[in-house]
């Protein structure tokens, strides 16, 4: 759909901009907007890396280090394990896009029971990290209901939260289930334009079910393949909080400590803000990237 | 030609048992946690698993009251319609005045505040808290409000303003030929023309706020909300596996509630971001 602003160029060559009032009016509607956002993140922001560059304790100033606290991190064996963890967690990627897009698929080809699948399936994703962390911390305990259910069929009982080897699987994997629906919803909203006459040519041309799939549709659904991927990307490196913080605390020891929840202990338990910047810091830059792929595919779609 | 082929059918078939675990799967917890919640304790240690066979309330009451459930679903409460409320008055705003009106560096504005997603409150912690204390919000319920808005006001405003660019332009225009005033173009036209982009907004953001933990932690910790609350519960009553399972239900019943109320909105507002339309 093109925008109102593309069917109507004379007014933009004419230099764009409204009456003084006209601006004003923009400036004071945009004023609460401007300063929520300035003062809770953009400042905070550089606030943050003029910590970073110092050994402050939280309550007198401190004194400039210089770049000691990011040396500190790259040395810091706590830090080097979340970082390890953040790169397993990534590479578990692929299946983060591809269970939801094949979901998607088979509910858009017509499975039965396709509908009630797609409305239960984004379920957990409406529930908060700390309610479906709760009862995965109970269900996932050495007695609790999985190994209960793996007895009945002779699996030996496994200490999934416990266990440093199945901590961080368990942590991705109920992420992962909790999240998956909304994935499922934005492949089929993104199959909903792939026009059904390309589908029904595959048909008629006696193309095989799977040649159909991946020869036809999954190509048309690339931009959204990247979307998700994106979106994903994001989630789990700032979203993952809650369900850390009561799934496993990020033991035991490391394994399923993660950048962001390093950043909460640092900055609560320990008290030394200059370090926990730091890492913020790191963070935002890892982040950086991935964002701003974000920001352009919305902006592409807001058609500003 | 709608036909399918018989190879197809039985593909689908086959497909439809492990979606079917899966969705049995997601409906889990809402099974585990009612069930629970209605054993006693010693029904709950005698069979953990099983299902219910005395159903009680108590543990509801217990919830509620001593476990001071009843203070955490207030705070959630005024918290999540404050902060919705500011978030649909603020992005409605700057809606209007990124898609409609014409001023100088519109795009950066736009740009600007849409880069603030890069900033997640993590990447903030340390910085964000200390300007909570400064601004002596630390512990208010307009703290988190405020918080609330900021964090989550890039989605909103987004939205507005891809939804209001893509209204009639006469309507604006016939508006200011008449020589209203843009507050109250703003005020009787695009407020109510904006209602479908606002109910959407209206609802996630509901979703967001109350199953926030983390600006929650930061910044209301004396009183707490109620993802807060069952956090501290887990710690207090570590055994008391139906307790929690109540505190449970009654924290996810709003947003279950809303959940079956609005699923098409939730739906298509979370699609949103990816397909426009």
């Amino acid at each position: 759909m093109s925008s109102p602003e593309k069917t109507t160029p004379p007014r933009k060559r004419r230099g764009g901009d409204g009456s003084k009032a006209e601006i004003r009016m923009a400036f004071l509607f945009l004023l609460p907007a401007l300063l929520l956002v300035l003062v809770f993140r953009v400042f905070p922001l550089a606030w943050g890396f003029v910590l970073s560059l110092t050994n402050t304790d939280g309550i007198g100033k401190g004194d400039w280090v210089g770049f000691a606290n990011y040396t500190r991190a790259v040395n810091d064996p706590t830090f080097q394990d979340s970082i390890v963890n953040t790169l397993l967690l990534l590479a578990t990627l692929p299946i983060w896009v591809m269970l939801p897009m094949l979901l998607a698929i088979l509910i858009h080809q017509g499975v039965p029971g396709g509908k009630l699948f797609r409305a239960v399936y984004f379920f957990p994703a409406v529930l908060s990290s700390v309610i479906i962390g709760s009862i995965f911390n109970i269900v996932l305990r050495y007695d609790g209901s999985l190994n209960n259910a793996l007895a009945a069929v002779g699996i030996d009982a496994v200490d999934w939260l416990g266990g440093s080897a199945t901590a961080l699987g368990s942590l991705i994997a109920v992420q992962l289930w909790s999240t998956f629906g909304m994935g499922v919803l934005i492949f089929l909203s993104g199959l909903s334009t792939v026009p059904d006459d390309i589908i029904e040519a595959a048909r008629i041309d006696g193309a095989r079910f799977w040649q159909r799939l991946f020869l036809i549709i999954v190509p048309s659904l690339r931009p959204i393949i990247e979307f998700v991927a994106v979106v994903t990307t994001i989630g789990v490196l700032t979203s993952m909080f809650g369900l850390i913080y009561v799934l496993t605390g990020g033991g035991p020891g490391t394994s399923t400590t993660l950048p962001e929840f390093l950043i909460w202990l640092e900055q609560g338990q320990l008290n030394r803000p200059g370090y926990a910047s730091a890492i913020s810091m790191i963070l935002f830059v890892m982040m950086g990237g991935i964002a701003y792929l974000q920001i352009r595919i919305m902006t592409r779609n807001a058609s500003l | 030609m709608s036909r399918r082929s018989k190879s197809d059918s039985r593909a689908l078939w086959i497909a439809a048992v492990p979606m079917f675990l899966l969705a049995l799967s997601c409906l889990y917890p809402f099974y585990f946690a009612l069930n629970n919640a209605l054993k006693d304790n010693r029904g709950y240690i005698l069979d953990r698993f099983g299902l219910v066979n005395d159903p009680t309330f108590a543990n509801f009451i217990t919830a509620w009251s001593r476990a001071r459930f009843d203070e955490y679903f207030m705070n959630s409460f005024t918290v999540t319609v404050g902060a919705v409320l500011a978030l649909l008055l603020i992005s409605s705003l700057a809606g209007f005045a990124l898609a409609v009106l014409r001023f100088p560096y519109r795009k950066l504005v736009f740009v600007v505040i849409l880069a603030s997603l890069m900033i997640p409150v993590q990447v903030v912690l340390v910085p964000f808290y200390q300007t909570i204390l400064a601004l002596d919000l630390l512990n208010t319920r307009t703290g988190l409000i405020l918080s609330y808005t900021a964090f989550f006001l890039p989605f909103s405003v987004y939205l507005m303003t891809a939804f209001y660019s893509a209204l009639p332009r006469e309507l604006v225009e016939a508006a200011r030929v008449d020589g209203a005033r843009f507050i109250h173009v703003w005020w009787f036209i695009m407020l109510p023309m904006g209602r479908p982009a606002l109910l959407t907004l209206a609802i996630l953001n509901t979703l967001y706020c109350w199953n926030d933990v983390l600006i929650s932690l930061l910044v209301l910790q004396d009183e707490r909300t109620l993802m807060v609350g069952i956090t501290a519960l887990r710690g207090e009553y570590t055994t008391n596996v139906p307790l929690l399972s109540a505190a449970i239900v009654l924290a996810a019943a709003p947003i279950v509630i809303l959940y079956v109320l609005f699923q098409r909105k939730i739906v298509a507002g979370i699609a949103t971001g990816a397909v426009k339309g």
